[in-house]
């Protein structure tokens, strides 16, 4: 008889064991989905929701506030989703703030992700619809990759054949890097301009002892003499 | 000339016979499956009327549920820790390491956990059951049951299973619970992952139809394995031969079974995702 109440006693302890464990399971799978907080509703259109679905992610400051309750289509070219948002974060959500859609990650869901607005110092509230910005699908970002890259490729190409030109010693900058003669020419002229440049020097030197300027160079020498006393 | 008459009729004797074993096979097939129907209405016809046998329910409730949970839980912690093992390298390579502890309970809640844990119990209990029932008939205590005014199936037959049926569901979630400590222990080895992140990254992917779905064919894991059991074991024959093929055949069948519901409670499931 004993061990029979202990058997029970077991078996009322396993079951109940069990059950508590599914239920906290979803307990926390419905507070990931705001069953259990008090939320509010507000709603955004679209052209193109990008494959978002009911039950995904909306975000706020990169933090998960809420969920996708539902999604149809208005028109031909106009999508209604409405968001489920917790009521604890309202008072952050203005009435000028931004829905757009985004990705978690490379490969993870479509998320809703509100931005804040800047201007406007009104709470957001029940119901309202919040103005939409146009998501950056991936599709768009494909797009723009490869005209970036057919860009690329344009002036890799135009790289390539004036590298080619330069290897060859076509053009000036060609002649400059590979042609020998011509680098030799400016050698040449280099050294004719120090000579130059030499004899120029001797000439202005015994410019300066001629009787007939030796006025003029003294008279700058004691203007710049002038000029240093005032400027200290 | 004779000779050749006679191995020419040889020959046709023996194509006789192999297409009467084929005859006679698919025959008992339907037999059974017959057989297995009118046990089931029995039993549905005995669960609501009564008495109602809550102490031996209980009793077997305690041996199904609680005397296998050893067992089952040791199998889940082992799924899991392999199955993240196992993981790691592939989702390293797409440097998607974070997607360990999701990736590893979805796949335990929503298919290996209720699947593995129902084939273990197939494998306890079924044949348990099976040998149990089977023995019982041998030494003639069903037809004693009988004559002492037992219903013997009311008893026997109606307790194990539904006793089989509800206490499986508790079975896989303790193995799922199990599976996903092992699962964040496996994860613990390689890395630093904290209780709290493992548990907040499951339930970030978590949704109801990975949970309810599975558990509810649990259920039908669980009404397959009793039943099969206490059918294979209720009508055995054979002496004492007969109550090891019950046992085998009950293992064999709900097995089988198990994999059949499997795969039309995934496309139900699918039909409503």
């Amino acid at each position: 008889m004993q061990k029979k109440i202990e058997h029970k006693m077991r078996l009322g302890i396993f079951v109940s064991i069990g059950l508590t464990l599914f239920i906290i399971g979803i307990y926390f799978i419905g507070d990931k989905q705001q069953l259990f907080n008090n939320t509010f509703q507000i709603s955004g259109v679209f052209r193109d929701v990008s494959g978002l679905q009911v039950g995904n992610n909306v975000r706020f400051s990169g933090i998960n506030i809420g969920v996708i309750e539902s999604i149809e289509i208005v028109s031909d070219s106009a999508v209604k989703v409405n968001f489920n948002i917790d009521d604890k974060v309202r008072k952050y959500i203005k009435k000028d703030a931004k829905i757009t859609i985004g990705s978690d990650g490379l490969m993870g869901n479509k998320v809703a992700i509100i931005i804040p607005g800047a201007k406007s110092k009104l709470e957001i509230e029940n119901n309202d619809i919040i103005a939409a910005a146009v998501p950056v699908s991936m599709d768009e970002i494909l797009f723009n990759l490869k005209v970036t890259s057919s860009n690329a490729a344009y002036i890799t190409d135009d790289l390539a054949s004036i590298m080619n030109n330069i290897r060859n010693g076509k053009g000036t900058i060609g002649k400059l890097f590979m042609d020998t003669l011509f680098a030799q020419s400016i050698d040449q002229t280099l050294l004719n301009i120090k000579q130059g440049t030499g004899g120029f020097k001797k000439n202005m030197d015994a410019a300066s002892h001629n009787i007939l300027l030796r006025g003029f160079f003294k008279k700058k020498k004691d203007d710049k003499s002038n000029d240093d006393k005032k400027k200290k | 000339m004779d000779k050749t008459n006679i191995s020419k009729q040889e020959e046709t004797d023996d194509e006789d016979v192999s297409g009467n074993k084929l005859v006679k096979g698919i025959e008992s097939i339907f037999v059974e499956i017959t057989l297995l129907t009118r046990f089931t209405l029995q039993f549905f016809r005995n669960l609501f009327t009564p008495p109602y046998e809550l102490n031996e329910l209980l009793k077997q409730c305690y041996i199904v549920g609680y005397k296998s949970l050893p067992l089952v839980g040791v199998t889940g912690f082992i799924m899991g820790l392999v199955l993240t093992i196992q993981s790691r390298p592939t989702l390293e390579t797409f440097g998607a390491e974070s997607w360990l502890p999701a990736m590893v309970a979805v796949s335990i809640i929503r298919e290996i956990g209720p699947v593995i844990t129902a084939l273990i119990c197939a494998g306890k209990v079924g044949s348990g059951i099976g040998a149990e029932l089977a023995s019982m008939r041998v030494t003639e205590q069903i037809d004693a049951m009988e004559v002492s005014g037992i219903n013997p199936f009311k008893y026997i037959v109606v307790t194990r299973i539904v006793a089989t049926t509800f206490m499986l569901p508790v079975l896989v979630i303790f193995s799922d619970v199990i599976g996903l400590t092992g699962s964040f222990l496996a994860v613990n080895i390689q890395g630093d992952v904290s209780f709290s992140l493992f548990f907040s990254q499951i339930f970030a992917k978590l949704d109801f139809m990975d949970v309810i779905p599975p558990l509810i064919k649990t259920f039908f894991f669980g009404f397959a394995i009793g039943l099969i059991g206490c059918f294979k074991g209720y009508n055995s024959d054979k002496g004492t031969e007969g109550v090891g093929a019950s046992a085998n055949s009950a293992v064999v069948i709900s097995s089988l079974l198990i994999f059949i519901i499997d795969m039309m409670a995934v496309q139900i499931t699918s039909l409503f995702s």
